[in-house]
């Protein structure tokens, strides 16, 4: 082995005299070690991540019942023409997109907004402060954000029911709003609770887009007589425009594909305006009867698929036209 | 008056080129106005839960925000009392500690690879890995990891989370270690080579300390994911000693007894301020980090 290294090294230096051969064998040589550094990443990546869901596609087309102990047959699209016949999967998708379409708005609108006026402060130790607070609600993760506003919206105990009924005197106890448990109102409320909760994260975002922009421009159009509206819309937008699309499409797929807040503010009543398509996929997986997980997996992609089409046609929608 | 106000444009000029906050602006109240009003309500709930967790427990059942009655001794109560809770909180700890380290070795040495060693494909490795970012992976493929993890004998295991944790921003981490990565410039890495270190020693002499910035961001994304993590951790885990202290936290109700309300607000405070104190101090190299491209993955 050293010795056919050490040939290949003389034959290399003929050709290329000096340093070069040997670093361009190291280089080759680097190249396949590369996968060796890729592989604990791919070890994960494959195994539970692009393994789990060809697994999924694969039940989908049988009768698998986590539970049963018979066989599982392959049943080609029987379950997706059992799902889509179902009036709740259609239900459970036009409810997801119901959320979507009270949460996205606001969440790209508020931020925006809120990134305009931080960008114009000029005393740096505000502006440090105001990214430092931005940014808390980042910090705090996903499960604890829930926990916080599951008190919030407590009915009784709650602040935000105390200050409507005892300070504002607005209701009484008797008719004061039950923002979760699957009322109507529960939709609204967690779409204000993500709201608050990407606050500060989008604004950064749209912070660091505003950064690129140069100062120099929206300031002449002010001296040429623009008032802000016109310059928000004329100099800043379109130079937002490629971070929006970003924001909109990710924040439409996490929208659409939301679940633990669900869990944990909606419950299994399949009335309930929070039993969207991931509520029915879960409850069919892992609590209804034998757990016919091959009719959930079904379930999760026509979910999935539908949300990758809208995504297309966001991502058309939204692409740079320049 | 009329006058002062179309003179506005030129004077914030004026003042952004002295820079002096432009104090009588009447625009820069309204704005500073505007911005502190958002500041409160992103900070009010927070404060609200710091306040209850020193409230006595008859100023908790009325609901006003400031107590009559401070009393400090729910946290102690809450640590010594509830038999559970140093378990859950050990669990939190554990996960999030060997999930934090995981990913982040995976992401530095896959970035590293990704830029640096050019290895074939690596091109249709990163597209996959940015399509995963837009396709719902972590709902869709639940039902099969619980299977995996039914496979391994992992299920109601504390240290079988780590294994799917390990996955949730694995794609991201690897996306922002490359885009550090590509930030290195190739000299460097090449004169390492020259100069006889392997690919290990260049990645940990070299390449490390130049990507400082973007491993705290993958530390923050990492920790603040695995330590919040829901939805796994109430499928695959049954009862509640093997659980995460935020997931017992969702799933008890305020009330009387152990739980009552200071007792709650205090344990997550005590869950939520290393997130939050650590951010605090780390938010500097944060920053650097995204502005240096993490924002671009």
């Amino acid at each position: 082995m050293a010795e056919t290294l050490a040939s290949s090294e003389v034959g290399l230096s003929r050709r290329w005299p000096g340093r070069r051969p040997s670093l361009r064998l190291t280089l080759l040589r680097q190249r396949a070690g590369a996968w060796l550094f890729l592989l604990p990443a791919l070890v994960f990546f494959i195994g539970y991540q692009i393994y789990p869901i060809i697994r999924v596609i694969w039940i989908s087309f049988t009768d698998y019942q986590f539970l049963s102990t018979k066989p599982a047959h392959w049943i080609w699209f029987a379950n997706y023409a059992e799902a889509l016949r179902d009036p709740l999967m259609w239900e459970s998708l036009w409810r997801a997109a119901l959320f979507t379409i009270m949460f996205l708005p606001g969440a790209i609108a508020l931020p925006l907004l809120l990134a305009v006026l931080v960008d114009r402060v000029t005393n740096a130790h505000l502006a440090t402060l105001y990214r430092l607070v931005l940014l808390i609600p980042a910090a705090i993760p996903s499960t604890l954000v829930f926990v916080l506003w599951k008190w919030m919206y407590n009915f009784q105990t709650g602040p935000i029911n105390h200050l409507l009924v005892s300070t504002l005197g607005v209701f009484t106890f008797r008719d004061a709003p039950q923002w979760l448990g699957g009322t109507p109102l529960t939709l609204p409320s967690i779409a204000i609770m993500e709201v608050w909760w990407g606050l500060g994260y989008h604004t950064i975002f749209f912070l660091a887009g505003l950064a690129a922009i140069p100062k120099d421009l929206p300031e002449a159009a002010r001296i040429d007589g623009a008032n802000e509206w016109q310059v928000f819309w004329h100099i800043i937008r379109p130079r937002l425009a490629p971070i929006m699309m970003i924001l909109v499409v990710l924040r439409f797929g996490t929208a659409m594909a939301v679940i633990d807040e669900y869990l944990i503010f909606g419950g299994f009543n399949r009335q309930s305006p929070t039993y969207t398509w991931t509520m029915f996929m879960y409850d069919e997986a892992f609590r209804e009867g034998l757990w016919r997980q091959g009719f959930a997996a079904a379930i999760g992609m026509i979910g999935a698929i539908a949300m990758m089409i809208v995504m297309l046609m966001l991502l058309r929608i939204f692409r740079p036209r320049d | 008056m009329s006058t002062a106000l179309e003179a506005v444009p030129y004077d914030t000029t004026l003042a952004r080129l002295r820079r002096r906050p432009p104090s009588r602006n009447r625009g820069a109240i309204v704005r500073h106005a505007v911005i502190i009003l958002f500041m409160a309500i992103i900070l009010l709930p927070l404060a609200w839960v710091l306040i209850m967790s020193v409230k006595s427990l008859p100023d908790a059942m009325t609901g006003a925000f400031w107590p009559t009655q401070f009393d400090f001794t729910h946290y102690g109560y809450v640590l010594h009392n509830i038999a559970t809770l140093p378990i859950n909180l050990f669990n939190s700890i554990y996960v999030t500690t060997s999930t934090v380290i995981i990913t982040s070795i995976c992401a530095v040495l896959a970035g590293y690879a990704l830029v640096h060693l050019r290895p074939r494909g690596g091109g249709v490795l990163v597209a996959i890995l940015l399509m995963s970012l837009y396709f719902p992976v972590r709902v869709v493929s639940l039902i099969a990891v619980y299977q995996i993890q039914n496979f391994l004998g992992l299920i109601n295991s504390t240290s079988g989370l780590i294994l799917p944790y390990v996955t949730l921003n694995l794609a991201i981490s690897v996306l922002i270690m490359r885009s550090m990565f590509q930030l290195v410039p190739r000299e460097l890495i090449e004169a390492a080579t020259i100069d006889g270190a392997g690919p290990w020693r260049t990645l940990w002499m070299v390449g490390l300390p130049m990507v400082r910035n973007g491993l705290v961001v993958i530390f923050i994304v990492n920790f603040v994911t695995a330590w919040g993590e829901y939805l796994l951790c109430m499928t695959l885990t049954n009862d509640q000693v093997r659980r995460t202290m935020p997931v017992v936290l969702a799933s008890v109700e305020g009330g009387l007894g152990e739980w009552s309300w200071p007792n709650l607000a205090a344990v997550y405070v005590i869950v939520v301020a290393p997130a939050v104190i650590a951010f605090c101090f780390a938010q500097k190299l944060f920053f650097k980090g995204l502005n240096e491209g993490a924002l671009k993955g």
